[in-house]
């Protein structure tokens, strides 16, 4: 039978009854209630059920529809066997059975089992109550950080995140995961972004974010506008949020391997100027040597002698046993100590140890030391000068992208290291230029796996997870299957976010405490829906969030193409007039003329970092003196190509 | 509140356990050798109760007499009409004396079908007291009347415990009557020119109003304990095939009212008993009555799905009735819990 439901504007009316049953109770965490067939009510919707004095807050979990039919069989009889007969004059009567998992209770104690009594749908008042919104939406000092909009049973309301919970110090991090290819895990992140940069509190301090982009052209235009539908505009509307793209955006990316083209997807003309190089030298990738080097090379002997290296000889006066005196601060001087090493030795008569070392061991230590370099061309340079993110002069409210999706594995393992290593040790001194650092890194399933070997970048991110929240250091991870990466990163992220899923994912153990229709909804949530988690939810909730108001990756790569590789000359050029329209390239071209390129790229980055008034004046001067070039042959101290990387004992 | 007895058969004893007695397929053969039909062979233990009214004479109104004919088919589209039925319940709350003090529960109800959809249309109920009045005494007669419940009398000239409840059991009838009939009136009201089928016979809405706009009325009675056909049309009438129907012919009401009446089946029987899926229908006599009794039997037809198991009486009890029988029993749980 289908009871009609009215519902007027002034007086809210019930959509529903509680009722329980001794083999289906209502208990203080649960339980059950139908409503007409007709009705707004889904998975997801929040329903508030009064009863003298005392008010249940709950979201529905699960459903069930059925009828009076006895068995099956007897519907094969009423329709005589016929599947294609037409249908009985009358409906079966049915019912729509919910379960409902208890939000909130007030009052919160005497802990009671859910009165049996109307339900009615939740006011955008209920479902700030009922998540315990409240809290932090109301008072002197509120702290809510929009997340999305509840639209459960024809009604809209946002929901809010606590700072406290979300960036520290209470709780942090956010962990999203959902299947690839619907944009939605980049998206999520993005919306969720610009909404702290909108309504942190500046009490809380000044907040910035580092992005890798990992792959494709995901976080390339995070500063161009996009168009958004009414409906998109409406949200950012109701939350508070203006749909602009992130006003101060920095891009870095390292070279390619010919050291003055960036690799980067954010090439086009018109955009690559704003795009900063990433270089560094052996003093910021020596102290991360185990991100580069694996188990098999860093024996114990080896991790002596490269530490020998750190403490004694790198950045400062050294002196060898023969006379020579050097200063080592770039690869290729680090080279030259190497050679002047081997050659003492031989000229001594002694090939066996130095310094306590064994040579077979500085020998391998070279050969890998020294093919960082090769395995990272681009980011490191060989005697170039090092370009790095503005550690010590964060921006408040700035997004800073490092763009690493050209670069191999290894490479980007070393930059996420460097850069979260530096992060937390200058917040630790807090020095960062900002309270909050916002780390953004996809793939997580890939960086910090459940199983496989402990490597530098995992202990890196469960470092993050369990101690950040102290130091402002918060976590944004995003991964398409949650079940295989490390528990305790997952665990430690005070707020889970889920798109659609796989639904073998949701068929791991990790699910099964939601509710199957939960989980069947989690495998089709459309695009731009979310179900959350948070430290003030005693339920995930569901809420949709609008297109962050960004150009996407495809969508800016189709506006503003990549620019092909130009000439070294050409790239130059560029360079220097992204540093100083006014600059003409006939200037700079005369000035190349006869330079080796890798007194150019020194240079270059050189004038980059300083960033002067007259560009090509300084770049001028950076290049130094005019020198003839004449073949001299091979130079003792100069780089020798390695032969083989893999053999640690190649000349 | 004390525990109601039921005048309606109970879920149980409608499925009664079907079973071959000790020497039942001996038997059986033997008649299926002589040519007659096999019943069920369903196990009673104890005789049926007695009929009241057995037998009333019948006229046949068509040229064929009492022939049947076959309908055609269930009808294709769903009928917009209302359904009515009505409940009642008694339980015997005390004595004084030997004089029992009944209280009576009676309810009806009439859903309305729309577009296949059923919803209450009306719905009445009344709890009450009966009693032999005059046996109890004034003062006690007043403290009941003083519960707020109607009071209404069952007298009796000699006392009898049994007789005295049987007699009360009939006071509750008439009350189901009336509220039927009330219901009916009501829905009628509201619904004019809509079809309204009654559970039942049409003897009850003889009076007034009712019969003079009884035209969209249809009764239709799935017991069969009153014969109106004798001889040859009798075994046509029980023997009919599925989806015939007999002859229209008609028969006398209370108060010198008549009434147009056909029997049709709804359901094969054979295998089961004589009176499986077999419904008489009644109509109030009027212009075209006759002409429509196979659109009438057509869409009766049609109403065999959904099928009403598992009561009982899924045979002949057409869904939307039993829909208002399940929408009564609820309100009767309700109100029996409530106290």
């Amino acid at each position: 039978m289908h009871e009609r439901m009215t519902q007027g504007d002034a007086e809210p009316q019930p959509i529903g009854r509680v009722v329980a049953t001794e083999a289906q109770p209502a208990s203080p965490h649960q339980f059950h209630f139908w409503t007409a067939v007709a009705t707004s009510m889904g998975i997801g919707a929040i329903v508030r059920v009064d009863d003298r004095g005392r008010t249940v807050y709950a979201v529905v979990v699960d459903a069930r529809a059925y009828s009076d039919l006895d068995t099956p069989l007897h519907d094969v009889i009423a329709a005589e066997g016929r599947p294609a007969g037409g249908p009985a004059p009358t409906r079966r009567v049915e019912i729509r059975l919910w379960t409902a998992a208890v939000l909130r209770q007030l009052p919160e104690e005497p802990l009671q089992p859910v009165p049996l009594a109307a339900v009615y749908l939740a006011s955008e008042e209920d479902v700030q109550v009922a998540l315990r919104m409240d809290a932090y939406l109301r008072g002197t000092a509120p702290s809510g950080i929009p997340v999305g909009v509840y639209t459960g049973g024809g009604l809209r309301a946002s929901v809010h995140l606590d700072a406290d919970f979300l960036l520290g110090p209470e709780s942090a991090h956010l962990n999203i995961t959902g299947v690839s290819g619907l944009a939605t895990k980049t998206s999520a992140v993005e919306f969720f972004l610009k909404s702290i940069f909108s309504h942190l509190p500046a009490g809380k301090g000044g907040v910035a974010a580092v992005c890798f982009n990992v792959k494709g052209s995901d976080l390339c235009f995070l500063d161009q506008p996009v168009s958004l539908t009414a409906a998109d505009l409406e949200m950012y509307h109701r939350l508070g949020i203006d749909p602009e793209p992130f006003a101060r955006v920095r891009y870095f990316a390292p070279f390619k391997a010919d050291g003055v083209n960036l690799n980067t997807l954010r090439s086009h003309a018109a955009l690559v100027g704003d795009v900063q190089p990433l270089v560094w030298g052996l003093q910021e990738v020596l102290d991360f040597h185990e991100v580069l080097l694996n188990r098999d090379d860093l024996d114990a002997k080896a991790d002596a002698f490269i530490d020998f290296l750190s403490d004694r000889i790198v950045d400062r006066e050294f002196r060898d046993d023969w006379g020579g005196v050097h200063r080592v601060r770039t690869f290729t001087a680090l080279e030259r100590l190497f050679r002047a090493v081997f050659d003492g030795l031989e000229a001594g008569g002694r090939t066996d140890m130095w310094r306590t070392h064994h040579v077979a061991t500085i020998r391998k230590v070279r050969n890998r030391l020294l093919n960082i370099s090769v395995r990272c061309r681009g980011l490191v340079t060989d005697d170039g000068v090092s370009h790095d993110l503005p550690f010590g002069a964060f921006e408040d409210r700035a997004l800073y992208v490092i763009d690493v999706s050209g670069m191999d594995q290894l490479a980007q393992d070393l930059v996420f290291t460097r850069v979260v290593s530096k992060l937390r040790e200058h917040l630790e001194r807090r020095d960062l230029g900002v309270d909050r650092v916002v780390v953004f890194a996809d793939e997580l399933n890939k960086y910090a796996p459940a199983d496989g070997p402990d490597t530098y970048v995992r202990r890196m991110l469960l470092d993050i997870s369990e101690r950040g929240r102290y130091l402002g250091l918060v976590l944004f991870g995003a991964q398409q299957f949650r079940s295989q990466v490390h528990r305790r990163v997952v665990g430690n992220a005070g707020t889970t976010v889920f798109g659609r899923m796989d639904t073998d994912e949701l068929a791991t153990p990790g699910y099964q405490v939601l509710s199957p229709a939960t989980r069947i909804k989690l495998a089709t949530l459309a695009k731009g829906e979310l179900m959350v988690r948070h430290p003030h939810f005693t339920q995930p909730i569901f809420v949709r969030f609008p297109r962050p108001p960004v150009l996407a990756g495809p969508d800016g790569l189709a506006k503003f193409p990549p620019a092909p590789d130009v000439s070294f000359e050409e790239a130059v050029v560029r360079h220097l007039v992204a540093l100083d329209p006014a600059v003409a390239p006939t200037q700079v071209k005369e000035a190349l003329a006869g330079r080796r390129e890798d007194d150019v790229r020194r240079a270059l980055l050189v004038t980059r970092r300083a960033r002067p008034d007259d560009v090509v004046a300084y770049f001028r001067a950076s290049l130094g003196p005019r020198v003839a070039q004449r073949e001299v042959g091979r130079v003792a101290g100069a780089p020798v190509p390695l032969r083989s990387v893999e053999d640690p004992y190649a000349p | 509140m004390t525990a109601m007895s039921s005048s309606a058969p109970s879920v149980a004893e409608s499925a009664a356990v079907v079973r071959p007695m000790g020497s039942g397929p001996r038997v059986r053969e033997v008649l299926a050798a002589a040519g007659a039909r096999l019943g069920a062979g369903r196990v009673f233990g104890a005789a049926p109760p007695p009929v009241a009214r057995p037998f009333q004479r019948a006229d046949p109104l068509e040229a064929t007499g009492i022939d049947g004919v076959r309908v055609g088919g269930p009808a294709q589209e769903s009928v917009d009409a209302g359904f009515a039925d009505g409940v009642q319940r008694f339980a015997v709350e005390g004595w004084v004396g030997v004089a029992p003090v009944v209280r009576g529960y009676v309810a009806a109800a009439v859903l309305h079908r729309h577009d296949r959809v059923l919803a209450p249309a009306a719905y009445r109920r009344e709890e009450f007291i009966v009693a032999p009045l005059a046996r109890l005494g004034g003062r006690i007669v007043d403290d009941l009347a003083g519960t707020g419940l109607p009071v209404y009398d069952a007298d009796a000239d000699r006392p009898h415990p049994l007789m005295d409840v049987q007699r009360a059991a009939q006071v509750v009838e008439r009350r189901r009557e009336r509220l039927e009939a009330d219901v009916v009136r009501e829905y009628r009201s509201r619904y004019p020119g809509v079809w309204l089928v009654v559970d039942g016979s049409l003897a009850g809405h003889t009076d007034g109003e009712t019969a003079a706009t009884g035209r969209y009325l249809v009764g239709v009675i799935k017991s069969h304990e009153t014969q109106f056909l004798a001889g040859r049309d009798l075994e046509t009438a029980l023997t009919l095939p599925e989806g015939c129907r007999t002859g229209v012919f008609r028969r006398a009401g209370p108060g010198g009212v008549e009434l147009y009446s056909w029997y049709l089946r709804l359901r094969d029987w054979a295998g089961r008993d004589l009176l499986y899926g077999l419904l008489r229908v009644e109509r109030f006599p009027g212009d075209g009555v006759v002409g429509e009794v196979g659109e009438i039997s057509r869409w009766l037809l049609a109403e065999r799905a959904p099928v009403s198991a598992p009561d009982g009486r899924w045979d002949r009890l057409l869904y939307p009735i039993h829909m208002v029988e399940d929408f009564l029993r609820a309100k009767v749980e309700a109100t029996c819990t409530s106290a």
